[in-house]
């Protein structure tokens, strides 16, 4: 052998060898998830993928007990302000937090009373549009409130970012009013009482995360002054000083993100309690699921991200552990427009009750609802398409909320049903002449596809004259339709942003709720009168069980009136290395981690 | 030649300025609405309704007149700010050169196994022509061009990293990951070949070596066959000319007559593939890329058009303007080295 291909070959040798040595050591835990993550600013960020990476790095006054969502435990406050303990005030309107000591940031910056109010004042002003702040004006400043709002009605001016100093000022002071110091407490001052304050407090919600106002300033984020709200308000992303850096307080530290690529995060440790166990977290974004899975099965990730349909695959696996069925707080319903906007509309056909289309108010027809709401066929959509994953909707409110009651009335699959309901509606002329209709779907949602293939065909086993089509339109093209008030019917999620029945009520029944504002004049007019008085009664009473009858009669307004069609409540899964100890299931977190728990041996 | 050069080059900020526009009016023809998707990326961000999308397209000034917002975007292009990705959730600018790094490293590694052994191979079957070789040749060329690189790839993943753990995903292991993004590691070019020997470390060169071997393979596969039959066809024509049968009825040496004076004659159209193909591989390989877990152009791209992210698409498009343009110019030139009765003018 000549001596260049001796060289050759030990090379390649050694190309092998070092492969050998790839299995994931015990102190080190590799997620593989999908897509990007959106910022790592938690005041910014509203995403899933975000939220992991916050929730492991940043700490809020509280948070869930594990397991619940109901109960609360300190963390960066010492105790859980309550009606007992005298932490909560003034009938509900005032919440007194006792600041930890002794906490230090990643930086070594001691944690004070100072930066929990510099956090919350930070988040108001910051308010990115399409952010999560609305979240704390809410409670706040009142019901509608946005920094907009206060500030058209203190200095008149609409846009926040054309406050003068003078202004901006007076617009400062009243929101500082809210979040008073008090030696070691930070109060919050509350305009009405608003029961879902702590759950919007806790952990795994970014918006109330709490920062190092010395730090915060020195990388060019809003300075602390009163004047200067103009220049903080609203930036880009790319504007944004914290966007690709984070100093929390909590038990991992950011070491690396090359984003899209991969995140790595290190065991702080000065951390207040134990540090964690795993040393290193690696977080690491594939697309494709064959290789998320050979990742698994080599043993070179502990925990992956399985799409429903591939779960299947991986149950079986060797060294593989899968956490099934945990409830997820989110919901799917098909939307339903009543006013549906038919100029240039090729979704309604003719747009008009002549059997070749439908009119503008189809849906605003009480009968016609209810007939789509007994064609679903819900166990059957339970079964097949999410493979069991979940079960029927009850309403807007999902399990485990107040209102929620496994045995309230719901709509079954029941074609004799709906045909009768079918031949009521308006006045038996829809029956009469039948009608055309186009149903939405985005594309690449296959589940959502097959929600209203499913409509399709059994609305027209109904009535021979009953046409229905079934339309894929790219998400962009979905959103321009809900936004000229065209669309039609189409199914849609939504998950919780914080762990109250509020935070359903209002997207799905409010006039101006997510859901309830693409729904049409119609709905909007209705819905001020029947459902958004008690929306916001829900919100701002502190009374548990008067809470608990409103909650139970927005579902059953729901119910009665058939405003959408409730599909069903997803449940969530894992899957790990069964190398994975301590795992605890964190239901607003999901899909999600969050890592101090967790361990490997 | 050089004036040749020079003109090509100068022709070049008029074609990109043209393609940016046509591209900046086709998107344009969507709505606001539609627009705005690139910041409310799937239905569980509509969480405040109609009210913050209007919003969101006020802040983007995505209602402004297209002559506005291209005039802006344009302003800032000239001063090399290509305005911010937000599929890649980085500046445009820098979401390209980290995805140019790897997708250049592919290219490289793949372009020179390609276009030799594709033309090696494709003399030899045109040499032998009509006996077994040429036949079994050109039915492995059949398969190879026709075999879809997603079962491909995904075959060549299975056994060799699912089944034998030999060539793993992704460009690097974790471990050397952590060593090329610490500080102590300088990233000169992000080919991680090339800065790993630039910074003496061998076991980040040889890890990088071995994640680059399967998704080479991949492409290797297809655009030698691709590569083989136009080299074939090309060379079997030559061989038929007469100043061939001339030379050979002189005595002149088979070796001698097929090197010297046909190759170089057959070659003119293997190098236009050629071109082609480069320009296809620096666009980057979506499916490869997918599949091999590498974050290269390819994807880059497909993201950018999906999310209709149109910072990231323009910054696309330029890139390509750019590599499209060298590329052929390269081409070009290398016609007249081949040949030299071609004349640039």
């Amino acid at each position: 052998m000549s001596k260049r291909s001796l060289v050759v070959a030990l090379m390649l040798m050694l190309l092998f060898v070092t492969g050998l040595i790839s299995a994931v050591s015990n102190d080190t835990f590799v997620d593989i998830d999908m897509g990007n993550i959106d910022s790592l600013d938690p005041h910014w960020q509203y995403d899933s993928a975000s939220a992991e990476i916050v929730a492991n790095v940043y700490e809020n006054l509280i948070q869930f007990k594990p397991g619940s969502v109901t109960e609360f435990e300190p963390l960066l406050a010492t105790e859980v302000p309550s009606v007992e303990n005298g932490l909560i005030r003034d009938g509900g309107k005032t919440y007194v937090f006792p600041i930890r000591e002794g906490v230090i940031f990643h930086n070594g910056n001691d944690l004070t009373p100072e930066d929990v109010k510099y956090s919350f004042l930070r988040a108001l002003i910051q308010e990115r549009s399409g952010g999560p702040v609305w979240m704390l004006y809410e409670p706040l400043f009142g019901i509608g409130s946005s920094l907009s709002s206060i500030s058209k009605e203190l200095v008149g001016v609409e846009d926040p970012k054309e406050l003068t100093p003078e202004q901006s000022a007076k617009v400062y002071a009243y929101l500082e009013k809210a979040i008073e110091i008090d030696g070691n407490n930070v109060i919050f001052h509350l305009p009405e009482p608003y029961p879902p304050f702590l759950s919007i407090l806790v952990r795994d919600n970014g918006v109330s995360a709490i920062l190092d106002k010395e730090w915060t300033i020195a990388q060019g984020d809003w300075d602390g002054e009163p004047t200067s709200i103009a220049k903080y308000h609203d930036p880009s992303k790319e504007a944004d000083p914290l966007y690709d850096k984070m100093n929390g307080t909590g038990p991992y530290k950011l070491t690396e993100w090359i984003n899209g690529e991969r995140t790595v995060l290190t065991a702080f440790e000065g951390y207040w309690r134990e540090p964690a166990r795993i040393r290193t977290i690696i977080i690491r974004s594939v697309d494709e699921w064959s290789t998320r899975k050979l990742y698994l099965q080599r043993g070179d990730a502990d925990c992956v991200y399985v799409d429903l349909q591939y779960l299947n695959q991986v149950e079986n696996m060797d060294g593989v552990n899968v956490v099934k069925d945990l409830p997820r707080l989110s919901n799917t319903s098909g939307i339903m427009n009543f006013n549906i906007v038919t100029e240039g509309n090729p979704d309604v056909h003719s747009g008009k009750l002549d059997g070749k289309g439908v009119p503008s108010n189809f849906f605003s027809d009480i009968h016609v609802r209810k007939a789509f709401s007994y064609a679903m066929p819900y166990q059957i959509y339970i079964d097949e398409v999410v493979q069991g994953m979940g079960k029927q909707g009850r309403g807007p409110i999902p399990e485990p909320f107040l209102g929620y009651d496994e045995n309230s009335p719901v709509y079954e699959f029941d074609l004799v049903k709906a045909e009768e309901e079918f031949k009521k509606a308006f006045n038996g002329e829809l029956w009469e002449k039948g009608f055309e209709i186009t149903l939405l779907y985005n594309t690449g949602n296959d589940q959502r596809k097959t929600a209203v293939e499913m409509l399709k065909y059994y609305i027209e086993q109904i009535n021979p004259k009953f046409k229905v089509n079934v339309r894929g339109i790219q998400w962009a093209t979905y959103l321009d339709k809900l936004s000229a008030g065209q669309f039609t019917l189409g199914f849609m999620g939504w998950g919780a942003d914080y762990a109250d029945p509020h935070n359903f009520t209002v997207p799905y029944m409010r006039s101006d709720g997510t859901f309830g504002g693409f729904k049409g004049e119609d709905y909007i007019k209705w819905a001020r009168e029947n459902v958004d008085p008690l929306v916001n009664e829900g919100a701002s009473t502190a009374d548990p069980e008067r809470r608990l009858e409103i909650y139970k009669q927005l579902q059953n307004i729901a119910y009665e009136n058939a405003l959408d069609i409730y599909l069903y409540q997803p449940t969530g899964s894992y899957v790990f290395s069964d190398k994975v100890k301590g795992f605890v299931y964190d239901p607003i977190l999901e899909p999600g981690l969050y890592f101090y728990n967790l361990y490997k041996e | 030649m050089f004036s040749y050069i020079v003109r090509r080059i100068l022709i070049l900020p008029i074609i990109l300025l043209g393609v940016t526009l046509l591209i900046f009016s086709m998107i344009m023809s969507l709505s606001p609405y539609e627009r705005v998707s690139a910041y409310v990326k799937d239905p569980a961000q509509l969480k405040g309704g109609v009210a913050q999308l209007d919003a969101l397209i006020e802040k983007h000034g995505l209602n402004d007149p297209w002559y506005q917002q291209y005039g802006r975007w344009l302003g800032n292009a000239v001063r090399g700010d290509f305005g911010w990705s937000e599929s890649a959730g980085a500046p445009v600018t820098q979401a390209i050169r980290e995805r140019f790094a790897a997708t250049f490293e592919i290219t490289l590694f793949a372009l020179l196994p390609v276009i030799l052994g594709g033309v090696l191979l494709g003399i030899f079957a045109a040499v032998h022509h009509n006996d077994p070789w040429d036949h079994i040749s050109r039915i492995l060329s059949i398969i190879g061009w026709s075999f879809p690189t997603f079962v491909f790839g995904l075959i060549v993943l299975m056994i060799f990293y699912g089944v034998l753990g030999w060539f793993p995903p992704g460009r690097l292991d974790n471990w050397a990951l952590s060593i090329v993004n610490s500080p102590e590691f300088t990233n000169y070019t992000g080919l991680y070949v090339l800065d790993s020997i630039l910074n003496l470390n061998f076991p980040v060169l040889l890890n990088a070596l071995r994640h680059l071997v399967a998704p080479v393979f991949s492409i290797s596969i297809l655009w030698w066959a691709f590569l083989m039959r136009i080299t074939r066809s090309s060379m079997l024509e030559t061989l038929q000319k007469e100043y061939i049968r001339t030379a050979r009825s002189k005595g002149l040496k088979e070796r001698t007559l097929i090197y010297k004076h046909a190759v170089r004659n057959a070659l003119i159209p293997v190098v236009t593939v050629s071109g082609q193909m480069v320009i296809g591989l620096m666009g980057g390989l979506v499916v490869v890329e997918s599949i091999f877990d590498i974050r290269g152009m390819g994807k880059f791209l497909a993201d950018a058009a999906q999310q209709l992210d149109y910072a990231g698409v323009l910054g696309g498009a330029i890139y390509f303007g750019f590599i499209l343009i060298i590329i052929n110019l390269i081409v070009d030139v290398s016609y007249a080295l081949i040949d030299p009765r071609i004349r640039l003018e």
